[in-house]
């Protein structure tokens, strides 16, 4: 459960990772930091950094520069740092060759916090037997076996790589819904990152949008919607700059703009018309900020640099 | 963790069992064999003429046989190696499952441990029991022929295969743990190993302890009981020479053919011998040649190692082979815990 001086769950300083010593930027100067007991939605395009912040996270790469803590330590530092935290690497792998009963034994057999009760009441709940060999379950079956291994050894911290990419609708929403009652028993935090927003909009109350190896916007889902606004004026109204506004992206329809703005101050105090906007269309409107290159990424610096 | 790694491990361990048990029926009847035979040698060489000839039966009966199995002795290390060895990491990076398996609560270091501890010494145990079973059957044979030293049957003797299996093991995992894909891992482990097989007994080998050198003339009868004479490539040259006062001695290099002043035999004084000795009529090997050579008051210088240093070259090998494997272990979890996914 939260507590107010629990360390935060992840904390980035200026975290870079470069694969390869000319190869692309993965992720670039990341800072963040994000409280403990929050369901965090990590959302990004495809190739935007999130694969590498999440392997970041549980050890499986080193940082090229700059820090990254887990739960208050570096990731993965040892045996009982790896207990805190579960992880669900994309495409959920497990071993083809052993059966749903010889996961769960070797859940047990290399987790000493290991919870069989709640490990075999999840698996009998999700339909599975016992028997199966894992190489011949479907896809969502397979994701239901990989949430149950990681949720299991009770961990502080859950994350998961793309959990519903593969899957389709249907198995999504009950990996979803498995994955919360999880959440909610372990009382555990939780980072779920996806490519499509409609994933973690349902669960998540803390949304990190990564574009372009940057973090575009991080903070809790309310505050989110509270301090952003879509703003509704004449044609080229939002061409210029304006003090109390930043704006994120622009839409022109005929004789009108449409903004979607971060606002410091309370919008009515601003001589536009003025609309609440959903997280979709903010997520939205970071992305394609973000895509928009290369104006866009100076605009953003420079906006990193004055704040 | 380690039942992790037998659950892993079992359908190959159920393998090299099998492979282990079918060498193993072999090999105890083919050392029945030997034995029968040798008894059989022992008793037709009651005067020194029958014995020689009785002797050279003996040894075409089996050369063959142990020649082949050397070679399949030396082939085993290197088959762990690929089988055992270059999978155990690849095949993880490549199914993605280092992902789940690092997830857990074992660090990556322990978990690469365990499993280089148990299937390394599974790897031992297999070539050390083959090893052992064929140093077993052979011994009559190696008594009579006295060849402890010869290049292929040094390596499948003995102490020896223990330290090329776990060298083989350790390379062949590390290998895949670099290349991350495992039929490339597997296919460089067999070469490289192979081609270090054959360059350590040849080049690193000889010079693991430094020769003796002694001086041979060269003597018509010395010069019979050497193996050939001359080479492709011409020069004046003895090949397979004895030493008179050590015939089990290792030659680890021979000089070519010197007269009494040191200098290197003219090839076309060699070549006059060769081709066209004076005919005198003498036996032997080489007959009128060698008579015709010993004319010239000829001498080979050599470098030998007596064989009473073989345990000594034995275990310095071993603990060579070993070391590296040891360092190979340490490379490899150094890596593991540093660089990866």
């Amino acid at each position: 459960m939260p507590h107010a001086d629990s360390p935060p769950v992840l904390h980035a300083e200026g975290l870079t990772k470069k694969y390869g010593r000319r190869g692309k930027l993965a992720l670039s100067d990341v800072h963040l930091s994000v409280p403990a007991g929050r369901v965090i939605g990590l959302v990004g395009p495809n190739g935007a950094g999130k694969s590498t912040l999440l392997h970041l996270a549980c050890g499986l790469t080193e940082p090229t520069s700059g820090s990254l803590t887990v739960l208050g330590s570096r990731p993965a530092a040892n045996a009982s740092h790896l207990a805190r935290v579960g992880f669900v690497a994309q495409n959920t792998p497990v071993y083809g060759a052993f059966t749903v009963a010889e996961h769960l034994r070797f859940g047990a057999k290399m987790n000493p916090g290991w919870d069989p009760v709640l490990a075999e009441r999840r698996i009998s709940q999700v339909g599975l037997s016992a028997g199966q060999k894992a190489g011949q379950l479907s896809g969502g079956q397979r994701a239901q076996l990989a949430l149950t291994i990681a949720a299991a050894k009770r961990p502080e911290l859950l994350i998961f790589d793309e959990p519903a990419a593969a899957l389709d609708p249907l198995a999504r929403r009950g990996f979803l819904q498995n994955l919360m009652e999880f959440v909610l028993e372990l009382g555990a935090s939780a980072v779920l990152s996806s490519h499509l927003l409609g994933d973690v909009e349902q669960v998540c109350d803390y949304l990190i949008v990564l574009c372009d190896a940057r973090v575009q916007v991080a903070g809790d889902t309310r505050e989110l919607l509270a301090g952003h606004a879509r703003l509704v004026a004449a044609r080229g109204e939002f061409d210029q700059p304006r003090a109390g506004i930043e704006v994120i992206s622009v839409e022109h329809s005929g004789k009108h703009s449409s903004a979607v703005v971060r606002t410091g101050a309370a919008t009515e105090a601003l001589p536009y018309r003025s609309e609440p906007v959903t997280l979709e269309e903010l997520v939205l409107a970071y992305m394609t900020r973000a895509a928009a290159v290369p104006a866009a990424r100076t605009e953003a610096a420079a906006w990193g640099a004055t704040r | 963790m380690m039942w992790l790694s037998w659950r892993q491990f079992r359908v190959q361990a159920l393998f090299g069992a099998g492979a282990l048990a079918v060498i193993a029926v072999y090999l105890l009847y083919l050392g029945g064999d030997i034995r029968d035979a040798h008894d059989v040698y022992q008793a037709n060489c009651d005067n020194s003429a029958n014995c020689a000839q009785a002797r050279s039966q003996f040894r075409s009966t089996f050369q063959n046989t142990l020649l082949f199995l050397a070679t399949g002795l030396a082939l085993i290390p290197a088959l762990i190696g690929t089988f055992w060895g270059a999978p155990l990491i690849a095949r993880e990076l490549e199914n993605g499952t280092h992902r789940l398996v690092w997830n857990q609560s074992v660090t990556r270091p322990r978990w690469l441990l365990s499993k280089i501890l148990l299937i390394g010494a599974a790897s031992v145990i297999v070539t050390g029991a083959a090893a052992a079973l064929l140093t077993w059957a052979a011994r009559p044979f190696d008594d009579v022929v006295k060849e402890q030293f010869d290049t292929f049957v040094f390596g499948a003797r003995n102490i020896a295969p223990i330290g090329y299996a776990a060298l083989a093991f350790t390379f062949g995992t590390v290998v895949g743990l670099l290349l991350r894909r495992t039929l490339p891992a597997m296919a460089v482990t067999l070469v490289v190993f192979i081609a270090f097989q054959f360059f350590f007994p040849n080049v690193v080998r000889p010079s693991l302890m430094p020769p003796d050198r002694t001086t041979l003339p060269m003597t018509a009868e010395a010069i019979n009981s050497a193996q050939n004479l001359g080479s492709i490539g011409g020069g004046s040259v003895i090949g397979g020479v004895r030493i008179p006062d050590a015939p089990d001695a290792w030659i680890a290099e021979t000089s070519p053919l010197r007269t009494a002043d040191g200098r290197t035999l003219a090839s076309s004084e060699f070549n006059g011998c060769l081709d066209d000795p004076p005919k005198t009529g003498a036996g032997g090997t080489f007959g009128d040649t060698a008579v015709c050579l010993a004319e010239h008051d000829l001498h080979v210088d050599v470098l030998y190692h007596p064989s009473s240093r073989y345990w000594a070259f034995q275990w310095l090998e071993t603990a060579i082979y070993v070391a590296l494997s040891g360092i190979l272990t340490a490379f490899g979890v150094w890596r593991i815990r540093r660089r990866v996914s």
